[in-house]
């Protein structure tokens, strides 16, 4: 985010597919000329190039980059680091280029003049192997000497100090791990750096006296005889990585060490002080020190979000738009001074100063038709035109019943679903099956409320959706048919009807040889139909439920059928037996899963209790002032947290199941009341009233009273009621009401007796009424 | 030209240059030959702590379950000026809701969006749920999704054979006696392994951070200041203030300072926060994020000028402060000077913000600043920039403010439409609909939006007063005095409400 953009003086693109880091630009005037600064770039890929940027030279784009450079060597190692210093006992400036395994000084000479400029050479001065991978280096007047000596970090933590071509000595550093930036004081004499433990540290008389490294053969071992163990003279914990250690030594009357850390930047008196930080609000990639008036230092800062950013001590005194991260930053004296010549990692080279070029971001077009007023207008106007209608329609629709807010609601059973179940206005949607188990009912309601002016008003109405939806046409299978474990015959005293004639759906599936038909659901589930030469249809299927819809559909049709051609006596009937057996297992089956969701929940909740005093504990283990050790309370707790998430999965699908039992039972039900009702030929009146008996609820819920026990109070009201067998037991019962609470049943012995009873009483001639006879 | 170099070597390099995802394969590899490389393992941790860290202190949000199930029992009826639950009193001159509109707090609506801007406690549950908690989101956010959104989650940065340090496996004290390694695997603990379903981890980071302090003779402040964090991740203020305040005792740090004053705000003590801040800003002189600090505490106590003041001192220290220039333009905004508050939003512009909020301002501004030209075509920009329904809908919500302005009602009744249809529960769209139907003499469907507009935000005090008057008008004078009271809760110091109920009031004294 910046306002303006550095401005460009000279550029250049160094190599194709090259490395550049930190240490790899350097800056200064390398061949001891008269002329002004150059700059030194090596790349990891081996790559040492000398530039001299000339102002002139940099009108010409693409041209500047091939006349400014002096030189390009290919040195066969990586090279890490470049500096520029006086290595060899005289006063000029030498370059020192550190390999991973190799420290060279090369001094740098002009070979001669060609038209287009000077033409350079290094010389090798003299060159060190090292034993250890290098890592970065710094250099200076090490004990006050004249010449500038090297020391060399390796990435095993091993200081190497090198006097010109000698080697002094190399020393471990304590608790070493990573390396970090290194950095020479020359004021306090003393070696800066940041260790693993995020700490600067600062080594310094310790260094020469310490115990010689190479008598050490591991570093992580403890010193056993002799020496001093090195320890830093004094260290500041900073709690974060370093990217650089900068001492700059402006005046002698300023003393302040700069370390730029990953999250803040910091200046510290000699002796370890904070003298002030600032949080940066962003991830700096690489600063400089680079002047200091009046006790403020200037600094410039370079960021990943292409940001180069000049801060006086704290405050942001300039921000400009780079083209890329720098890695590295100097600033030189070329034909311009104090010209900022930055680098990035893959070798973009630029020489800028702060200019008020705005920064280069330019909004991207809005893609803005080009406006046609009249072919807009045309478009307006008919939008206007459906805009009005629209509404008009709207009022229409309130005047006609002077309705506000209606509202229409759409409710169909599980698992059948609508797209949409709430509606304003424009009622439209479409149901589906939504689960993989057929729906025990194929009805839904639609609830319509609406407010005249000041009074609510609520429609209902009930439709019925067509069987198709859930299952499909098939041609019957012999083989099946006769394995079916499930029949149901009925019986009528009319001649059999044309199956095909009843079910047009089953018309378009080709074959229906010997007047039968089959049926497959959509989640599975065959139901087959046959109608004999006499008057029976049997109805045959592998599962109980399936056939409940099936049946409902065949009796409802044939009875449409028969009503059609003027038939008045026409009866149907079931003979019997009840396949109560049957019914029975997916009473049982609701029956378990209802048990096991209480189980589950038992074990849920006794979980719950067991994690929070694990919690407890831990807390108040926690809260202690002195530390203690968990005993592995951390891990019961993990564990108890997992044992609590598979129950609650465990009992969610058991929910699930149990839903789709529920919906089976329904089906059966619904099934069994349909074959009483058609054994004994109950009226309507019966039939309702059989019905609110054996399904009293809609939904089900395990823990608040299940179908079981509301199943079973209505029957037996009805046993101890209607079909009692005195008169005189009927009035005592009802003498007495409301019964015990209703609770989840031990088994389903008693509920099974009870039906079973009531099949009996009314197969014997128990009629069903609410009037009490007595 | 190819060059061998050591593979530590580079992945030490990347790492500083922030290529974290080749530093983290560079390091597998080089775990995968040598398993028990402890340089390329923390080289390896550290990056992956890098991917996903971030600053805690800018992230704050209260998830709902903090929020009602609070144990740290606070004095319900703070003084006034002293709690940020009851902003109401605004001492500082700022504007009233009259000018500026109000969040559900009670709180001006700032111009910066941060994550806990609409912070403010509910006082029931009921409100909880209602009061938007994320900026973006009118939902409130519980533990588990509100906290610590970042990019990418740091399983799937992981490699997918399972998470690279199983910390069930170690021994936490023997790691606390390696300060090499110990910053390192807290750091990885506390940021890549944070999941509020992971208390767990914190429990694991807390005894290890627990360790270490006692290693360090408990000298150490930034095994202090992490000791501090965890307990307040953990919800234990007090004990999360006992450490950081021994932390500063060791060693005075920008970030101690912050995490303290964030501390104490959610104790809700402003004036704590405020003399922190400030005694911070005698170690650290020019600090922005204090300042900015003082500046929100100031803004959310409604003391809309100290809070630009400081603001502008933050400009000062930084002047490209994205947030101090946006919520100085939105207060000149606010303040009737659309022209200073459109040259801060257009400074921005050039800064390189590029986002929806900043047309949809500067529409506004245009407009309102008589730049007529600029204002259709900034809203067009802000179109296009969209990245969600809500903002579709405050843009919509503008364009139909600027056609209310220049009269064109069709307009103004459509633009409020699409707002609706982008976002139905903008409450001022449906209070300035019910007006446009009010025109069109619909009374019915007027009373209706104004309804609905008081049920979604009852801290706006117009569809009340609306409701008032227009209630008023059919005769039906209780339920008119009922919504002026409610007019007048929400905003006590508005004439025309007080004017309607000394009618109404001389009216019920007449009958």
């Amino acid at each position: 985010m910046s306002l303006f953009k550095a401005r460009d003086w000279w550029s250049a693109a160094l190599g194709e597919g090259e490395e550049f880091d930190q240490g790899c630009m350097c800056v200064g005037n390398v061949d001891n000329s008269a002329m002004g600064h150059k700059v030194v770039v090596g790349s990891y890929m081996g790559m040492l190039r000398i530039f001299s940027p000339h102002a002139a030279k940099a009108n010409e784009a693409g041209q500047g980059a091939a006349e400014a450079q002096l030189l390009e060597v290919h040195l066969q190692n990586a090279i890490i680091q470049v500096e520029l210093g006086k290595f060899v006992c005289s006063d000029l400036l030498h370059l020192a280029v550190l390999h991973p395994r190799k420290l060279s000084v090369y001094s740098v000479l002009t070979a001669g003049n060609v038209e287009h400029g000077d033409q350079y050479q290094i010389k090798l001065v003299y060159e060190h192997n090292l034993q250890r991978t290098a890592c970065n280096m710094t250099y200076g007047t090490f004990g006050g000497v004249t010449h500038h000596s090297l020391c060399i970090q390796s990435m095993d933590g091993m200081l190497m100090f090198f006097e010109q071509d000698s080697y002094s000595f190399g020393r471990f550093l304590p608790g070493f791990l990573l390396p970090g930036p290194l950095a020479y004081n020359s004021r306090t004499d003393s070696f800066l750096t940041v260790s693993s433990a995020r700490q600067l540290e600062s080594y310094y008389e310790t260094l020469a006296v310490a115990t010689e490294a190479e008598s050490r053969q591991d570093p992580d071992q403890p010193l056993k005889t002799g020496g001093k163990r090195l320890t830093p003279d004094w260290i500041l914990v900073l709690g974060e990585q370093a990217l650089d250690i900068s001492v700059p030594s402006f005046s002698h009357s300023s003393s302040s060490i700069f370390v730029l850390g990953d999250r803040n930047l910091y200046c510290l008196r000699d002796n370890g002080q904070i003298y002030f930080m600032k949080k940066l609000e962003f991830n700096p990639s690489c600063f400089l020190p680079y002047t200091s008036t009046d006790g403020t230092t200037n600094l410039l800062l370079g960021n990943h979000t292409n940001m180069l950013l000049v801060y006086q001590d704290v405050t942001l005194k300039w921000a400009a738009q780079l083209a890329f991260v720098p890695v590295a930053l100097r600033v030189a004296n070329f034909d311009l001074k104090g010209a900022v010549v930055s680098l990035s990692w893959d070798g973009h080279l630029l020489c800028s100063y702060m200019g008020t070029d705005p920064s280069f971001f330019s909004t991207p077009k809005v893609d803005a038709r080009e406006v046609d007023y009249e072919q807009a207008d045309a478009e307006l106007k008919r939008l206007h035109k459906f805009i009005r209608e629209a509404s008009r329609t709207q009022v229409t629709v309130k005047a006609s019943s002077a309705l506000a807010s209606s509202k229409l609601t759409v409710g169909v059973q599980p698992p059948l679903a609508v797209t949409q179940d709430q509606f304003v206005f424009e009622p439209l949607f479409s149901a589906f099956l939504n689960g993989r188990y057929p729906p025990a009912d194929l009805n839904g309601d639609i609830t319509l409320s609406y407010s005249s002016p000041t009074v609510p008003h609520v429609i209902q109405c009930q439709f019925k959706l067509p069987l198709a939806l859930v299952c499909t046409a098939t041609s019957p299978s012999k083989s099946s048919s006769s394995s079916s474990i499930f029949k149901i015959t009925v019986d009528t005293n009319q001649p059999p009807v044309d199956l095909a004639a009843i079910f047009p759906i089953a018309a378009q599936s080709a074959d229906n040889e010997g007047n039968s038909l089959a049926f497959r659901f959509l989640p599975g589930g065959l139901v087959t139909v046959l109608a004999s030469k006499t008057s029976r249809y049997r109805i045959q299927s592998d599962a109980f439920e399936d056939m409940w819809l099936v049946a409902n559909e065949l009796v409802h049709r044939v009875d449409v059928h028969f009503a059609k051609q003027g038939v008045d006596d026409f009866k149907k009937s079931f003979s019997g037996p009840l396949p109560l057996k049957d019914y029975f297992l997916s009473v049982d089956h609701h029956f378990q899963l209802r048990v096991s969701a209480q189980k589950y929940q038992d074990l849920l909740s006794e979980r719950a209790a067991q994690f929070r005093a694990i919690q407890r504990r831990l807390l108040t283990r926690f809260k202690d002032k002195t530390p203690a050790p968990l005993q592995n309370l951390d891990t019961l707790l993990d564990a108890t947290y997992t044992q609590v998430m598979s129950l609650a999965e465990a009992a969610e699908e058991n929910a699930c199941q149990l839903e789709e039992a529920f919906v089976r039972l329904r089906s059966s039900t619904q099934l069994l009341v349909l074959l009483l009702s058609l054994w004994q030929g109950l009226t309507p009146e019966q039939t309702n009233i059989l019905e609110a008996t054996m399904l009293p609820l809609l939904h089900d819920t395990p823990q608040l009273q299940g179908w079981e026990e509301s199943c079973d109070a209505a029957v037996s009201h009805l046993l101890r009621t209607c079909l009692s067998r005195s008169p005189k037991d009927q009035a005592t019962t009802l003498a007495q009401a409301g019964g015990p609470m209703l609770g989840l049943p031990r088994d389903t012995a008693r509920l099974k007796k009870h039906i079973t009873l009531l099949c009996e009483r009314l197969a014997k001639g128990g009629r069903l009424s609410l009037a009490s006879e007595a | 030209m190819e060059v061998t170099m050591d593979p530590l070597f580079l992945a030490w390099s990347y790492f500083r240059r922030r290529k974290l995802q080749q530093c983290s394969e560079i390091c597998s590899k080089i775990l995968q030959d040598s398993p028990y490389d402890q340089a390329a393992w923390s080289l390896k941790t550290q990056a992956l702590t890098e991917m996903v860290y971030i600053d805690e202190i800018e992230v704050d949000q209260e998830g709902i379950a903090e929020m009602m199930l609070d144990e740290n029992a606070i004095a319900q009826v703070a003084r006034p000026g002293t709690s940020l639950r009851l902003p109401g009193t605004s001492h500082g001159g700022g504007p009233t809701p009259a000018v500026r509109p109000m969040t559900q707090s009670g709180r001006p609506i700032t111009g910066f969006v941060r994550p806990n801007t609409q912070s403010g406690r509910p006082g029931t549950m009921e409100q909880a749920i209602k009061t938007p908690r994320t900026a973006s989101t009118a939902r409130p956010v519980t533990s588990a999704s509100g906290r610590f959104i970042r990019l990418g989650t740091a399983s799937m940065l992981t490699n997918p054979e399972g998470p690279f340090i199983n910390l069930s496996r170690l021994n936490m004290s023997r790691y606390s006696q390696k300060p090499n390694l110990s910053r390192t695997l807290f750091e990885y603990i506390l940021h890549h392994e944070n999941d509020v379903k992971n208390f767990f981890f914190h429990l694991q980071a807390l005894d290890l951070a627990a360790l270490a302090t006692e290693q360090a003779q408990f000298k150490d402040w930034w095994w202090k200041v992490q000791l501090g964090k965890c307990y307040y991740r953990l919800g234990l203020y007090r004990e999360a203030e006992k450490q950081f305040r021994s932390a500063l005792s060791h060693q005075e740090m920008v970030d101690t300072y912050l995490y303290l004053a964030k501390l104490y705000q959610r104790l809700d003590q402003p004036i704590t926060a405020l003399n922190l801040f400030k005694h911070g800003l005698d170690h650290f002189p020019g600090e922005v994020t204090l300042l900015t600090g003082i500046a929100r505490i100031h803004e959310e106590m409604n003391n809309m000028a100290s809070a630009t003041e400081y603001y502008k001192e933050v400009l000062k220290q930084d002047n490209t402060h994205v947030e101090a220039i946006a919520c100085i333009g939105s207060n000149h905004f606010y303040s009737d000077q659309p022209e200073i508050a459109l040259r801060f939003y257009r400074r921005l512009l050039q800064m390189g913000v590029y986002n929806c909020q900043l047309y949809n301002n500067l529409g506004l501004c245009c407009f309102y600043a008589q730049q007529y030209d600029m204002t259709l075509s900034s809203f067009e920009r802000a179109l296009a920039l969209v990245a969600n329904d809500e903002e579709q809908a405050d843009v919509w919500y503008n364009i139909g403010q600027v056609a209310l302005g220049i009269g064109d009602l069709t307009l103004a009744y459509q633009c409020f439409k699409l707002t609706l249809a982008f976002s139905n529960d903008h409450a001022e769209a449906y209070n300035n609909l019910a007006v446009l139907e009010l025109r069109k003499g619909r009374v019915e469907q007027s009373k209706a939006f104004l309804q609905t507009a008081a049920t979604l935000s009852p801290h706006m005090y117009e569809p009340h007063y609306n409701l008032s008057i227009l209630s008023e008008k059919i005769g039906d004078l209780q339920s008119s005095y009922m919504a002026a009271q409610k007019s007048e809760d929400a905003f006590p110091e508005h004439v025309d409400t007080q004017q309607v109920l000394v009618q109404l009031r001389q009216h019920f004294a007449a009958l």
